[in-house]
Formats: structure tokens, C-alpha cells, sequence
């Protein structure tokens, strides 16, 4: 019965919306280098990644994650940042990928009824738990100078609890 | 004009003051609103406070409220730039004393056009 009223709770978020936002957020901040490219088909990121998380809590809790391969993580921040990717600290690639996981998710908790605050940006080398009750509301793979990005977004069933970020937090 | 940029990222930080240094404005910086309110007491008063919504140690409706409550900072005018994009988020900073509200992400353009309402385009960036 239960799976039965989760079913027909209506998808407040999906891939569609994900990647209007995400497009949006490209065209303001990462117009001047090359587009990045939406895929139909999902592709896993071949080795390390670095995956960078908000969580939404309220009445449907969440999670918002961006996965990138660790290698395209200091050219990501280096366009975001616009400074020559060679010189930049570890701590300025985790604080950009950062805060493009804290724009994605704080447009998508304006589509979550009842929403409550926006966690702040965990950067690991993992991606998160998203619980066993937590469903996967929303998906983008989108491809950067040959390299995969991957948008996800998370949603648990209403009164579950908030996903918790995990792994090596930096 | 002088602004202070008010944003736990510096990525942010960066583009934020990068853009209001492209319409004339001299900028400092602070990554949370308790810097933000040493930055003020230190003086001099900025014109325009651009203020993040979710930040460590005291997050930017804190910072809004703490800054109308004090007559000193009667003058600064304050817009929150944050990816808080629902409604009734809108409707607290405003009641809390933010003059304008832009959510992220944003264009120079929509920046423009915000400090343009507040009247506070420098003289340099009309030309």
C-alpha cells in the first residue's frame, strides 16, 4: 500500500527541470568555455570522482549531487573562477564544485513542497548515502571537454529522514 | 560606490565582486555575516551589501536582521544574492529588512538591473 501512495505522489522534480537549471547555471557562470553537452544515456565516470552534495530537508528530504572525474574537477573550478587552473589550490576546486552543487540544489528545493533549509556543501570522494527509502527523482549526465559530469537528484518518500552526506568530506 | 560581498564561496565572492567591479564598484569582502558585521564596524559604510543566504557561523537573515537593528546602518542598502529561490523565502528577507533579492544563478545584466531599481548604478556604468 505503501509503494502504491508513493507512486502516485506526483514527480515535483525531474530530469527536465534538472536540466533547465543546470543549463542556466552554465549560460551565467560558464558561458566563456565550451558548452557542456547533455547526454540521453547515462555514463559512469571512469575513476576517481569527487562528488559534491547539498542536502534539502523538510517534508521530502533530499540530497543534490554533482560527480565529476577527479581530473576535470580543477579545470571546473578554474572556468568557474576564471584563473589559470595550473595554480589553483585544492581547497578553491572544492569550494567551486561546492557551490555548483549549492546553486543546483537550492533551485531544486524550490520545486520540493514544504521544503526546509539548504545544508551546506559537502565536497567528498565518494557520493553520499541516499538511504534505502530514497529514490532517485531526477538524473543528468552532461559531457565537458570529454569528460562526464554527473547531476543527481534524491528524494526520500514523505517523513523519511534527510540523507546524510558521507565519505571524505574536505 | 563601495560594496561589501557577503558569501561563504569565494568562487562567489569572486564572480560577484568581479561583476560589480565591472560596473564601477569599489568592493571588500566576507565569508559569513559575523566578518561581515567586523567588515561594517571597521567602517566605512559600504552603499550596497550583497548577502548570501546559507552560510557557517551566522547565515545572512541574521546578518540582514542584526544590520536593521542597528541606526548606524540605516544607510546601507542590502540585497540578498542566493540560490533560496522559494517564495516565502523572498517574502522573510524582505521583511527582515533586504531591499532587493536575486537569486543565483544570476547575469551581470540581472545584477544591472537590481541596482538600477535601488538606483545605485554608479555614475560610471550609466555612461
Amino acid at each position: 500500500m505503501t509503494e502504491l501512495i508513493e507512486d502516485l505522489e506526483p514527480d515535483y522534480v525531474e530530469d527536465e527541470a534538472l536540466a533547465q537549471i543546470v543549463e542556466q547555471m552554465w549560460a551565467s557562470y560558464f558561458a566563456h568555455v565550451e558548452f557542456l553537452l547533455p547526454s540521453f544515456e547515462p555514463h559512469d565516470i571512469d575513476g576517481e570522482i569527487l562528488c559534491a552534495s547539498v542536502t534539502i530537508s523538510g517534508a521530502r528530504p533530499g540530497i543534490v549531487t554533482v560527480s565529476v572525474e577527479k581530473g576535470v574537477a580543477s579545470p571546473l573550478a578554474a572556468a568557474l573562477l576564471q584563473e589559470d587552473d595550473d595554480a589553483l589550490p585544492a581547497e578553491d576546486v572544492y569550494d567551486a564544485l561546492g557551490e555548483v552543487a549549492n546553486i543546483v540544489g537550492g533551485n531544486i528545493k524550490a520545486l520540493v513542497p514544504d521544503a526546509g533549509p539548504l545544508g551546506l556543501p559537502v565536497v567528498s570522494t565518494a557520493k553520499p548515502l541516499h538511504g534505502s527509502s530514497g529514490r532517485l527523482a531526477a538524473r543528468l549526465d552532461a559531457n565537458w571537454r570529454g569528460q562526464w559530469l554527473t547531476f543527481e537528484v534524491w528524494l526520500a518518500g514523505a517523513g523519511d529522514t534527510t540523507p546524510q552526506n558521507t565519505g571524505q568530506e574536505h | 560606490m563601495r560594496a561589501l560581498v557577503v558569501d561563504d564561496s569565494r568562487a562567489m565572492r569572486k564572480i560577484i565582486a568581479g561583476a560589480l567591479r565591472k560596473l564601477g564598484y569599489e568592493t571588500v569582502e566576507a565569508a559569513d555575516g559575523a566578518e561581515a558585521l567586523k567588515v561594517l564596524g571597521e567602517g566605512p559604510l559600504p552603499d550596497l551589501a550583497t548577502v548570501d543566504w546559507n552560510m557557517p557561523v551566522m547565515d545572512g537573515l541574521t546578518f540582514v536582521t542584526q544590520v536593521r537593528a542597528n541606526r548606524e546602518y540605516r544607510a546601507l542598502t542590502l540585497m540578498m544574492v542566493t540560490t533560496e529561490a522559494e517564495h516565502g523565502q523572498i517574502v522573510r528577507a524582505l521583511a527582515a529588512g533586504a531591499h532587493e533579492y536575486l537569486i543565483k544563478p544570476f547575469t551581470v545584466e540581472a545584477l544591472e538591473e537590481k541596482l538600477s531599481l535601488l538606483g545605485l548604478l554608479p555614475e560610471v556604468s550609466q555612461a
